[in-house]
Formats: structure tokens, C-alpha cells, sequence
């Protein structure tokens, strides 16, 4: 378990709270952030966005199953979510909000980040593993029953983050 | 009748404008993925307001906001930006290259109807 003093962190669950509940219309509730390698959700469908500022490089993710995905995208679209594509477009727009409302809190702390266009993997039985030295901190959150996981990663040389 | 024209690459992004817009009255929208395809849209057929995303593919909504701006024809259209982009400095480039109004996703339909009802210049019902 982790602290939720470090700012970025701070602003992640902030933004992911803000972006959730104006898009799906119900509250969040965030339990301790998890930080290192060991746990992993099981997930099937994972957005992510990059992004680049003063800390240095890294990565924001979130984590969801298919299931709770297409409840996500039925929740924005109005309509039950009939194609995988409407699926990936809509988590992949979550995770752009997310990432976006998060360069927004740190650009009003001064610091104006790069941010990528989200992408977003769809499968079954794969994990990530990061190339080179990263600091991975996991924040499980809940909607109504659903599971869903924000995870931060951040490049070691950066771990003012 | 009010028509709008609605550039986003996310297709859920354009169902989510479209459903706002329904919701405040209007049912009338054309939509583009990108700012090349608005451009095709707005040759095509007459908007009154276009909606327009930041970061696409192709060309992005400053790029489709600053040629809007270049032609006689639509010199004057209202441009609404609806983007993640909502630092000060995104927010004053958007103004230089001529946008009318702004809205930060995830937005809310009181927030949607009061942006509407600024580049329209009267309130919705």
C-alpha cells in the first residue's frame, strides 16, 4: 500500500474520479494504491496514454474486463454497445480524459506535459512488463460492483513523481 | 432548424455530442472523423455550428478551425471546441486561431447547453 500524498498520484485518482462519474453518472470509491510489480489485475481490455513533463516519461493505464467495459460503454453511448470497436473507441476515450484531465492539474501546478493519443489492447492472458526500471503504483477503484484499476507508471529517473 | 456539424475521430465522443444535442432539442448534426473530413462536410452541405475535437488524425481541429477561419464562406461559422486540451496555454492558442467557444471533457449538459447557447446567441428551450 501507498500513500496518496505524491501529488501526481494525487492528481491520477482526482481526474479519474472526475472523468468517471461525469461520464457514467454513478461515484467512485478508490481503495489504497498498490505500488511495485507484484499484482496485477486480470484484465481484457487495458487503454493507455503516455506522456512526457518535468518528472520525465511514463504511462497512465486503466484496467477493466470485457464485461465491465461494454457496461461502461452501454452507460456513455445511451445504447448497448453491439461491436468490440465501440467497446475500444469508448475506453479508449475514458483513458484520453483521464490522461488529459491529469496534464490539466499539472499544468496549473506549472508544469505543461506532452500527452499521447490513447491506445488501447483487447485479449486475454497477457500482462505488461516495462523494458526498463519504472515505479508502478496501482489504484483499484469500484463503480456500483464493477472492478476497475488507474495504474501510474513513471520512468526510475523520475521518481520525484 | 439549428445543424450541426461534428468532427471527433472517437466515434463515442460523436454519440455523446449527438445525445447532448437530442437532449437539448437539436436533431440535426453531420458528422466528420477528422478536420480534412470536416472540411469535406462543410463543402458539401451548410452547418450552422460546428463542434469540433483538438486532437485528431489527419488534421487536427486547430488546423480545420484556422482554414474555417481563411474561407469567405465560413469565416464566420461558430466553432465550439470540445477537448482534453485545457491548460491556459491550449486555451489561449484556441482563441488566437479563432474558436468561439470551449468545452473541457467530461462536460455536463447544463455546461454543454450554456456553450451551445453562447455561439448561438439566444438560449435553447
Amino acid at each position: 500500500m501507498t500513500s496518496v500524498k505524491d501529488p501526481v498520484l494525487s492528481h491520477l485518482l482526482a481526474s479519474s474520479r472526475e472523468v468517471l462519474e461525469a461520464m457514467i453518472g454513478r461515484s467512485v470509491t478508490f481503495s489504497l494504491p498498490i505500488e511495485g510489480e507484484a499484482l496485477r489485475p486480470r484484465s481484457n481490455v487495458v487503454g493507455t496514454s503516455a506522456f512526457t513533463g518535468s518528472i520525465g516519461g511514463g504511462l497512465v493505464a486503466f484496467y477493466t474486463t470485457l464485461e465491465t467495459a461494454k457496461v461502461l460503454t452501454a452507460t456513455m453511448l445511451g445504447i448497448p454497445a453491439t461491436t468490440d470497436d465501440e467497446v475500444i473507441d469508448a475506453i479508449g476515450e475514458i483513458t484520453n480524459m483521464i490522461a488529459g484531465a491529469l496534464r490539466t492539474k499539472m499544468a496549473a501546478d506549472g508544469d505543461l506535459w506532452a500527452v499521447s493519443i490513447p491506445t488501447v489492447t483487447v485479449g486475454s492472458d497477457f500482462y505488461t512488463k516495462c523494458v526498463r526500471d519504472v515505479r508502478r503504483v496501482l489504484c483499484p477503484l469500484k463503480i456500483d460492483e464493477h472492478e476497475l484499476f488507474i495504474e501510474l507508471i513513471v520512468a526510475s529517473q523520475s521518481k520525484a513523481a | 432548424m439549428t445543424r450541426f456539424l461534428i468532427v471527433d475521430d472517437s466515434s463515442t465522443m460523436r454519440r455523446i455530442i449527438i445525445n447532448t444535442l437530442n437532449k437539448l432539442g437539436f436533431d440535426q448534426t453531420v458528422e466528420a472523423a477528422n478536420g480534412r473530413e470536416g472540411i469535406e462536410r462543410l463543402e458539401a452541405d451548410a452547418a450552422d455550428v460546428v463542434i469540433t475535437d483538438w486532437n485528431m488524425p489527419e488534421m487536427s481541429g486547430l488546423e480545420f478551425l484556422r482554414q474555417i477561419r481563411a474561407q469567405d464562406r465560413t469565416r464566420d461559422l461558430p466553432v465550439l471546441m470540445v477537448t482534453t486540451n485545457a491548460a491556459k496555454d491550449d486555451i489561449v492558442e484556441a482563441l488566437r486561431a479563432g474558436v468561439s467557444n470551449y468545452v473541457v471533457k467530461p462536460f455536463t449538459t447544463d455546461t454543454f447547453k450554456e456553450k451551445i447557447d453562447a455561439v448561438l446567441g439566444k438560449p435553447t428551450p
